[in-house]
């Protein structure tokens, strides 16, 4: 049996790449452009400035911020437990379903069918809603449901996982296989939850049209501040004992179980946190995207969202959302631009980072600058290594005089 | 099967029938004045002469009566005020025009001189039909199917009488069985003149008929005997319920049969596409996510083995991006052997061990590019082989199209036998037998050559492994090559039974993990009772929730719990490392 | 984290810049939007759809274009990734501003892109047989409604005197709403419930919610359910629905014929597979098997052929990146696709506008009609088509034998209500 900890890469002071004092400027920049300079440009300035942001552009800045919030969740997990989970796209759907089931109530008469039922229950002949839908019709019941639901689904999961100690691989695969099951059972019309076609044409949320500027607005608004939330919940956890023990998992379970830990509540505990932040991050997704289905739940989704922390740099908090929003900027323009090529590209680059850039994009900067300060010291080394042989050439020539 | 194809290629019916008009077998020729006669009656005479061609079991009646059904016979007026029944050819000139055989000679129609005439499709009136007389030349038409060369086509032909629910069919099937030859067709026959009893005025004899049905095990028979059962005279339909209770004796057996043979197939499925997995990943813990992307290297291989045996193989393809104006592009060709009959079809023979090559090259290609740097970071192996079955699958829809290939199944791969019912696929048979084979292969390379001994010694401990001088680079290159190229046979092999695409690999890719991790990572042994027992028990679910979807999501739960109770597998592999 | 702030700076300038361009369009072109999947699982249908628009925009503006506009296409592609259907339609109608989208092929994404349409009144042309239950006012269904497929294929088996009816799919809306509208059609029809095969479904009322066997997406193993069939069809008069979508034809038509279970023994109707899936099917396997659709390659009228002449001489002549020129199939949501380009123009010339308001009230007022490869088509005001069905055979070549045609079958989305009603009436 191959050695399966995956420790070595990571060394010591992963998160020292980027230094604090930087970090936190840029951070809060990026805060004020993100949630001040941003939504102001496109609410206030006139639409045909050149400074306007259309709402198309706010509304994908929306998207791409709650893959990011995705994104620490899986860096949570990955980054600093050691944990691969292939699940957290179930965990996403599964908040962006229990929101969606409010707004597939609030369009109320305004569907196909001017029924009060959704249009798919209409025309499969359902004759009333049937009754685990009823307490949706409540915002605030969703709400709850967006944070329970994938919460005890998590804790279920974890609990079994944690206690026979799976980890690792199978860790993954077993995830892996979660994700599958659920996705096929949402596939199905039987469940209730409009199969395939999954919800869409939503109209309103707490009464705000979702069709209007000024609601999706909110809507970003709301995502960058989940954000910005994520990011602090997540600093402030890792700079906790908490986090401490946390990344002491990821190196090395064994020394921490034998230190005293009970390592898997540890574990669940973080799997059930990443959970309901991936949840938060999927219900604030649906009313921005427009819609929630079961191919949102795939492994094949997981992974994707594995690969923007691995491309952004796991084991840090910037590094997954520069992935995330990096990654996916880069598919919207590759998948225009050439679309033959595009998978290529997408499939080369994480072949690149993981085998040449373990540390991700943030770790590039330090990298670059160990090299230039290795190739300094090499170009001093040589330098005095010349200055050495000519003193000892003089030396030599100078002992043979006369 | 293929005659009946070729009889019910509508296109080609009337083409047949002027062929076989023209070729003339010496036996036709007590038919043919027969058939003109036929063509040219009418009413009761029409009726009479029709029950007696439908005696005569001839090929040409059957397709003549064919192209009357189809208004494809036609009446050429003979100056001399004759009406002769002609066919037109399916070849037809730039007018449209096509020559014209005569029904009663079998010779091309001349004009005086002795030209042939030729006529477009509305040129000459066709021979009349109304609905009873088609209805009455299609029961002659089926009398005569039931002396078909071709057995298939006369047991179909004889379920068919047996369900018309017209006993004026009983002499003519009677009769056939009286000759029949095959095992299967009397079956068959003797069933259908049952089921035609059924409606005898004789309640003995529909009782006698009733039990003969029980006998037979005829399944078909179940919803006649459902109305019996409701609404004939008292003995009837007790004896009509006494047969539904063995019928459905005999089908639960079948089923259960039927359901172990076909959880077996699926188990060997799984276990021939599990199998490089076991090695890749059980073995050397590399996360393999190319893995399917393997299985369709071999599958295409299949595919561009089976063109060179046919007209060639070649593909081109251009990049968006130019190089001093000139847009970059490459291709090659391969020369087809335009292979014919048995030499072409066996084909597939010679797929099987360049799958094999093919992918065990590509796993080759990517243990030295990707791997070999990834060996102790197994969850970043995941990523990095994610990235390579992206780039892969982009490289199948490039080189083969984003369309699935097609595939042909040699014939000795398609249709089944049966034994008391129980159907046996050949194919089935076939993979089988094959994931019997690679299993033992695989097994005795491991146990019994010098390579897999270094392969056990290298997987166990490479270190030290390495410092007893084995040259573990190489045997990592080569134990991931057979892995992969394990993974090809599975291709080459699924490429029969399901399509060939570039996503092909990702339908397997979940199953494949499962069933390595159940069995118990790292055991050879453990993944073959793993996908016994998956297959068995996704078959057994099947039937059992009536529905497939329901299946699959009920053996992935049990997976998922079957794991927590034996984290190790069925087969947990042992050693003293703690992680 | 520079580099971040960089990303949004340069992504906002970048948005203005194309805002910018868009506001100064040049005149006389008009930009239409092309909104099918290139890569990704559906490129495999959709890439075709792509193709045959660029030859229909190609001919038009050899005609001299749409009121004297040249088509510019926009083309997209959304990555057989349901949400980024929606990314994109917004995108072609805010910022490209394109007069008209063509695209989506699965249900699913055309439900992502109808709130965008309806949002930004934009237009979109829908080319795939689809399920029906659903009429927006901003999408114009060119699609075979369930009337134009399904149903006719059950009144031509009725005719053949077929009496069983086994219905299997694969589980997603299309199959399921397809087989419930033929369960009931069929109970319409005489045939008892026990001769529907592929089970029941029954809500908590009792009502039957869903008829039929189902597969999942991706489903390779069908050993079981052939068996299945081959029970219900051993009394010889019976034959099989397929709504089994994509991939999985494959597997389920090798086991039919391993299992040697033939067309005349049980033939099987299959509504999601066209000339152009048949081209990776073994066809000299599946002689006999029956389809259903509102055009056929085979068809042989002038206009098919004149229209599969042109089609081939462009295949030759064009020079777009990635459209294949080998061994090409044309089919029915391919002439649809055709159909709606030049139905658009006829919409848009009898307007005299480009606006969508006026093109709808055009198009609706039931006058817009274009005499296309697989015969006249004739915008109705429910959005749907008047046109022929055909029903076919497949032949070794891959081609279909047409056995029959239903001309003039008036597009009807909703099926459900009005067939419970006749259902009540006839109890």
């Amino acid at each position: 049996m191959p050695n399966h900890s995956d420790t070595i890469v990571i060394r010591r002071g992963l998160l020292r790449r980027i230094p604090a004092r930087l970090e936190f400027a840029g951070v809060a920049v990026a805060a004020v452009i993100l949630l001040g300079v941003l939504p102001a440009l496109n609410a206030f300035v006139p639409a045909g400035s050149w400074l306007h942001l259309s709402d198309f552009t706010i509304n994908l800045y929306g998207k791409y911020l709650c893959y990011a919030v995705l994104a620490i969740s899986v860096d949570l997990l990955w980054g600093y437990t050691g944990l691969l989970s292939l699940g957290q796209c179930l965990f996403f759907s599964l908040g962006g379903y229990a929101l969606g089931m409010y707004l597939m109530l609030m369009i109320g008469k305004l569907g196909q069918y001017h029924s009060d039922l959704p249009d798919f229950m209409v025309f499969l002949g359902y004759p009333k809603l049937p009754p685990h839908w009823v307490p949706f019709r409540s915002f605030w019941f969703a709400a709850a449901a967006v944070v329970w639901v994938p919460g005890l689904v998590a804790t279920v999961f974890g609990y079994l996982a944690f206690r026979s100690r799976i980890r690792g691989v199978y860790f993954s695969i077993l995830t892996q296989a979660l994700t599958y099951a659920a996705s096929l059972m949402f596939f199905r019309n039987d469940l209730t939850f409009g199969g395939n076609n999954g919800f869409t044409d939503f109209k309103f949320i707490l009464g705000h049209d979702l069709r209007r500027a000024s609601t999706q607005r909110a809507l970003y608004l709301c995502t960058g501040l989940l954000l910005l939330g994520t990011y602090g919940l997540g600093k402030w956890l890792t700079a906790t004992k908490f986090g401490k023990v946390q990344r002491a998992v990821r190196d090395s379970e064994n020394r921490v179980l034998f230190s005293g830990y009970a390592t898997a509540h540890f574990k669940l505990f973080v799997f059930v946190v990443s959970a309901v932040i991936a949840a938060l991050a999927g219900a604030l997704y649906v009313p921005q995207v427009g819609g929630i289905n079961p191919s949102e739940m795939t492994p094949d989704k997981s992974l994707e969202a594995v690969v923007w922390v691995a491309v952004g740099g796991r084991g840090t908090l910037v590094g997954p959302v520069l992935g995330a929003i990096g990654v996916n900027a880069l598919k919207s323009w590759a998948s225009r631009a050439y679309p033959d090529l595009w998978l290529l590209m997408l499939g080369a680059l994480f072949l690149f980072v993981v085998l040449f850039l373990p540390g991700g994009i943030v770790s590039l900067p330090r990298l670059i600058a160990e090299r230039i300060r290795r190739g300094r010291a090499a170009a001093g080394a040589r330098a005095a290594a010349t200055r050495t042989e000519a003193a000892r050439t003089e030396a030599d020539s100078a002992a043979s005089r006369p | 099967m293929r005659i009946l194809a070729r009889l019910l290629g509508a296109g080609l019916a009337c083409a047949l029938a002027a062929l076989r008009l023209a070729a003339a077998p010496s036996d036709d020729a007590a038919v043919r004045p027969l058939l003109t006669r036929a063509l040219l009656a009418q009413g009761a005479a029409q009726q009479r002469l029709l029950g007696e061609l439908s005696g005569s079991g001839s090929r040409l009646a059957r397709d003549v009566l064919t192209a009357w059904t189809r208004d494809e016979v036609l009446l050429y007026p003979a100056p001399d005020g004759a009406r002769i029944p002609v066919i037109l050819e399916d070849q037809q000139d730039s007018q449209g025009r096509a020559r014209a055989v005569r029904v009663d000679t079998g010779k091309r129609l001349l004009d005086a001189r002795g030209s042939e005439l030729r006529f477009a499709a509305g040129d000459l009136d066709s021979v009349d039909t109304d609905m009873r007389l088609r209805s009455s030349i299609q029961q002659a038409l089926d009398a005569l199917t039931l002396a078909d060369p071709d057995p298939d086509v006369r047991r179909s032909a004889a379920v068919k009488l047996g369900n018309s629910q017209k006993p004026q069919y009983l002499p003519a099937l009677r009769k056939r069985l009286g000759v029949e030859p095959n095992a299967e067709v009397r079956r068959a026959l003797d069933e259908s003149i049952a089921l035609l009893q059924l409606d005898d005025p004789d309640v003995a004899v529909r009782v006698a008929a009733i039990g003969r049905l029980a006998d037979l095990g005829a399944v078909g028979a179940l919803d006649r005997l459902g109305r019996a059962a409701a609404g004939g005279p008292p003995p009837v339909a007790a004896a009509a319920r006494a047969a539904i209770a063995v019928l459905q004796r005999h089908i639960a057996t079948v089923n259960f049969f039927g359901t172990i043979f076909r959880g077996i197939s699926l188990g060997s499925i799984l276990l021939v596409v599990a199998l490089g997995l076991a090695i890749t990943f059980g073995l050397m813990g590399v996360i393999n996510m190319a893995h399917g992307e393997m299985i369709a290297v071999g599958a295409y291989t299949t595919y561009v083995v089976q063109n060179v045996f046919g007209s060639g193989f070649g593909f081109h393809i251009t990049l968006p991006f130019s190089f001093g104006g000139r847009p970059i592009a490459f291709g090659f060709a391969l020369p087809g052997l335009n292979a014919t009959g048995g030499w072409y079809e066996s084909y597939f023979l010679f797929a099987i061990p360049l799958s094999f090559l093919a992918a065990a090259l590509a796993g080759l290609v990517v243990e030295r590019a990707v791997i070999r740097f990834l060996y102790r970071r197994p969850l970043e192996s995941l990523l990095a082989t994610w990235g390579v079955s992206l780039m892969m699958q982009q490289l199948f829809r490039m080189v083969f199209g984003a369309n699935n290939v097609q595939v042909n199944s040699p014939s000795w791969l398609l249709g089944h036998f049966s034994v008391h019912d129980v159907e046996f696929g050949y194919n089935r048979v076939f993979v089988i037998a094959f994931a019997l084979l690679i299993v033992v292969g695989t097994w005795l390379l491991l146990t019994r050559t010098p390579l897999g001994l270094l392969i056990r010694a290298v997987m166990q401990n490479r270190d030290m492994a390495a410092c007893m001088g084995v040259r573990t680079e190489r045997v990592n290159m080569l134990t991931f090559a057979f892995g992969s190229g394990l993974a090809g046979l599975a291709g080459a092999f699924l490429s029969q039974i399901g399509n060939v695409g570039p996503s092909l690999g990702q339908n397997y890719i979940v199953d494949s993990f499962m069933t390595v991790v159940v069995g118990g990572v790292g055991s050879i042994v453990g993944t073959v009772y793993s996908a016994a027992g998956i297959g068995t028990a996704d078959q057994v679910l099947q039937q059992a929730t009536g529905s497939p979807v329901m299946g699959k999501i009920v053996v992935l739960g049990c997976i998922i719990l079957f794991l927590q109770w034996k984290p190790g597998g069925l087969f947990a592999t042992r050693n003293r490392n703690l992680d | 984290m520079r580099s971040f702030i960089r990303t949004f700076a340069a992504g906002a300038l970048a948005a203005a810049l194309l805002g910018a361009s868009a506001a100064r369009a040049q005149p006389k072109v008009v930009k239409v939007g092309v909104l099918h999947s290139l890569s990704g699982t559906m490129a495999i249908s959709e890439t075709s759809l792509r193709d045959m628009l660029l030859f229909a925009f190609d001919q038009i503006n050899a005609k001299g274009g749409v009121m004297g506009y040249k088509i510019e296409p926009v083309i997209v592609d959304p990555r057989s990734d349901w949400p980024t259907f929606a990314e994109k339609s917004k995108q072609l109608l805010e910022q490209d501003k394109v007069a008209v989208i063509f695209g989506c092929w699965t249900s699913v994404s055309r439900k992502y892109v109808l709130p965008v349409v309806e949002k930004d009144n934009g237009l979109l042309f829908y080319p795939v047989q689809y399920e029906g239950e659903e009429l927006s006012k901003n999408i114009f269904y060119t699609a075979e409604a369930v009337n134009q497929q399904a149903t006719p294929a059950v009144d031509y088996l009725l005719q053949q005197g077929k009496k069983k009816f086994y219905l299997i799919g694969t589980d997603y809306v299309y199959p399921q709403t397809t087989n419930l509208i033929l369960y009931k059609y069929l109970l319409l029809h005489g045939v008892p419930v026990e001769n529907i095969g592929g089970g029941l479904r029954k809500g908590p009322d009792g009502a039957v919610i869903s008829a039929g066997k189902y597969v999942p997406f991706g489903h390779t193993d069908f050993q079981q359910i052939v068996a299945d069939i081959k029970q219900f069809a051993a009394s010889g008069d019976a034959c099989v629905i397929n709504t089994i979508n994509g991939d999985s034809n494959v597997p389920f038509f090798k086991e039919v014929v391993a299992a040697g279970l033939t067309p005349s023994d049980c033939p099987v109707v299959s509504f999601s597979l066209a000339e152009d899936e048949l081209r990776s099917m073994p066809t000299k396997d599946l002689v006999g098997e029956l389809g259903c659709w509102t055009y056929f390659q085979s068809i042989n009228t002038p206009e098919n052929k004149a229209f599969l002449a042109d089609w081939k001489s462009w295949l030759s002549t064009e020079s777009y990146p990635g459209v294949v020129k080998e061994k090409r199939a044309v089919d029915s949501p391919m002439v649809l696709s055709y159909d709606g380009a030049y139905l658009w123009k006829a919409a848009v010339e009898a307007a005299g506008s480009f606006d969508v308001d006026k093109v709808r009230a055009v198009l609706e007022s039931g006058k817009i009609s274009f005499a296309g490869p697989g015969g006249k088509v004739t915008f109705q005001a429910n959005h749907h088509l008047t046109k022929t069905v055909y029903i076919g055979e497949t032949r070794a070549n891959g081609q279909f034998k047409i056995l029959k045609e239903f001309p003039d079958v008036v597009g009807e989305p909703f099926q459900l209500k009005g067939l419970d009603e006749k259902l009540a009436a006839a109890k």
